[in-house]
């Protein structure tokens, strides 16, 4: 402990006393020897704002009239400078996820599978994409970026990606628009291989299920899946996670609010996490053309600043990403993603980080 | 094991339905249906078939979301709402509007009495039993009901089908046949012709002015077990786009004939459908009303398919 300490106690010295045009930023974890943790970052320096992880890789092609909102996470990232809830200075760029990385979650085979192309037609299908390169590299970012918010929450306290929670991928297979578990890859990656292991709580506001996560994680002690969904939303067939709270059709912003409320602060308490993963999903607004709940604008606010200021002024570091949100109104949507980053700068501020 | 089988398989359709289909609107009914029929423009009415407890019969409103071409993420209203309400002591296998009114008329168990309700009466959102209609002869079967200009037509087999006016329970007409084929649909073609076609896929087609004209057309296939059919809506004898009936077997078979003369069919298909229930309550042909020569069929798999008899 004392070693992090010291380390993030330097880290913070460099890049926020001395002017740096860093490029790339290498870090051995000796607690993990022999293993490596490598993140080559590009960043402005002198920032002080909150960390958004974003890269423009985040999207790729897809065939004309794709229900998939492909066009969101740029747009997520143009509404947040456009007023003026961030610079650009707070970007931060992630690297492709590795295979190896990857590997930590997902099956050989399928890796091979999804990366060189030979995933079934029927497993297609299943996920909602046509395969293409372009769809292995943005997912391959996607992760990537997860991993780095939750990097850089690590050492700064919070960091919002401006993708992610891709909950339904599973080791061996893909489904619902999802093909890679950043959660997971980010969660166990982190969570390492030392005694004692870091433990993390998955915090799945999104209105599905996150029912790959669940499995994932389904034995592993130090990886806390908390999950509210519409039990009436996709999937039907459900996993149990560690904590799965099912909401009926139609609740609203005062029953969603204090279901979170009664159930957050004692899983704080009582498995005291060293970092909260937090997908954002914007899918129980009312607009949603999905999600079954009915959360306005306000609701989902009132709930994103909930959980990162119960969060953090307990001093636990927490990463967020945006989840999921369907609507062909695809500003909407990107404002409504935004929410999350617009909250999380509210207690950026408040709590002086 | 079974459970999760489906659940699965109903992820892939929701996965697959959001790349297919322009709009999806996914709902839930809080009770499992065998009927729904139009009540109006923008309501609907169904009802419960347990044969243990007690069923809702619920006039719905079609949510908002069903009729805005734009800006569908606008409307608050995105389920259905229940307008109407009432308890049926029997379940409901058959469920009929009288058009122009606040009627719906129900048949349910073998031998049961027809049930006449009225939706709303002195503005209350109660569906009320207003009355029954006597069946000619009580039978072990299931009383198959068609609507028609302020009359129910009803029968379970040729012998006992009757036209009954819904004001009086006076019967207007009786089916002069001795025949106990029992009967799987029957229609209203006009105010004097209707059709009936029964379990073994025959179809009679009957004109109450001239009850010795009547027409009989047989279906031959091997191995068949159940039949119903589907009558093109609207038809008028004198267009001969209109007048079509389809018929579809238990076995996948379809039949399309033209009314004028259902002796022999105008074409004729097996359709590649699994079939997943031995129970045929809820297998049902139907044309397009807007579609030209399309028609759905469904009850086989938990899945409606449309065709083109064109094709």
């Amino acid at each position: 402990m004392a070693y992090f300490t010291k380390q993030s106690a330097l880290y913070t010295l460099l890049v926020r006393y001395k002017s740096i045009q860093e490029k790339t930023f290498l870090k051995v974890n000796i607690r993990h020897a022999p293993s490596k943790i490598l993140f080559h970052t590009e960043r402005e320096s002198g920032t002080r704002g909150l960390p958004v992880v974003h890269h423009s890789k985040y999207v790729c092609d897809l065939p004309p009239d794709h229900r998939f909102p492909m066009g969101k996470f740029p747009r997520v990232l143009h509404f947040l400078i456009k007023d003026q809830v961030i610079t650009d200075k707070q970007i931060w760029m992630p690297n492709l996820a590795s295979e190896e990385l990857l590997g930590c979650v997902h099956t050989k085979e399928y890796l091979d599978n999804f990366i060189n192309g030979k995933i079934e037609e029927k497993e297609q299908r299943r996920t909602g994409f046509p395969w293409s390169e372009g769809l292995v590299r943005r997912c391959r970012y996607e992760t990537g970026g997860t991993v780095l918010a939750v990097e850089i929450a690590w050492r700064r306290g919070l960091a919002c990606s401006t993708a992610g929670g891709t909950h339904h991928a599973f080791p061996g297979y893909g489904a619902g628009f999802c093909l890679l578990n950043d959660l997971a890859v980010a969660a166990k990656h982190w969570t390492g291989t030392s005694t004692p292991r870091r433990k993390v709580l998955i915090v799945d506001l999104d209105v599905h299920q996150g029912d790959g996560t669940a499995f994932i994680f389904r034995e592993d002690p130090d990886v806390f899946t908390f999950s509210v969904h519409c039990g009436n939303n996709f999937p039907v067939r459900k996993q149990q996670g560690d904590l799965d709270i099912s909401m009926d059709v139609g609740v609203e912003d005062k029953e969603y609010l204090a279901t979170v409320q009664t159930h957050l602060p004692g899983l704080l308490e009582s498995f005291r996490p060293d970092l909260v993963l937090y997908d954002a999903g914007v899918d129980p607004h009312w607009r949603d053309e999905l999600g079954k709940l009915r959360l306005t604008d306000q609701g989902l606010y009132q709930r994103d600043l909930y959980v990162i200021d119960a969060v953090v002024k307990r001093g636990i570091p927490v990463a967020t990403v945006v989840g999921g949100g369907y609507s062909r109104d695809i500003d909407s949507l990107a404002i409504r993603h935004s929410i999350v980053h617009r909250a999380a700068t509210q207690v950026w501020k408040q709590q002086g980080l | 094991m079974e459970e999760t089988s489906l659940g699965a398989d109903i992820d892939d359709w929701f996965i697959e339905s959001l790349k297919i289909y322009t709009d999806l609107h996914v709902f839930e009914l809080q009770e499992p249906t065998q009927v729904i029929e139009w009540t109006a423009e923008k309501s609907i009415c169904v009802a419960g078939y347990s044969t243990t407890k007690s069923n809702e019969i619920l006039q719905l409103l079609l949510p908002q979301k069903l009729f805005a071409k734009n800006n569908q993420g606008l409307c608050p209203e995105r389920d259905f709402k229940v307008d109407h309400g009432g308890f049926s002591e029997d379940p409901v296998n058959c469920l009929k509007h009288i058009s122009g009114t606040r009627c719906v008329v129900s048949s349910g168990a073998p031998g049961s009495k027809l049930q006449i309700w009225q939706i709303g009466e002195d503005d209350r959102d109660i569906i009320k039993l207003t009355g029954c209609i006597e069946l000619k002869s009580s039978s072990n079967k299931r009383c198959k009901i068609a609507s028609g200009a302020a009359c129910i037509l009803h029968g379970s087999e040729l012998r006992d089908i009757q036209i009954t006016e819904l004001a009086s329970g006076r019967v207007l007409y009786t089916m002069e046949s001795e025949s106990s084929d029992l009967v799987s649909s029957l229609q209203f073609v006009d105010a004097n012709v209707f059709l009936v076609c029964t379990e073994g896929g025959d179809l009679c087609l009957h004109d109450v002015r001239v009850p010795s004209a009547l027409q009989h057309s047989h279906v031959v296939e091997q191995g068949a077990a159940y039949w119903c059919m589907g009558l093109k809506s609207g038809p008028c004898l004198s267009d001969a786009a209109s007048c079509r009936v389809a018929r579809l077997s238990s076995s996948g078979q379809l039949v399309v004939s033209d009314l004028r003369d259902t002796r022999g069919p105008s074409c004729r298909a097996q359709l590649t459908i699994q079939h997943s229930a031995p129970c045929c309550d809820f297998m049902n042909v139907t044309w397009a009303p807007a579609l030209d020569d399309h028609l759905a069929v469904s009850g086989f798999d938990g899945t409606v398919h449309i065709y083109d008899t064109t094709a």
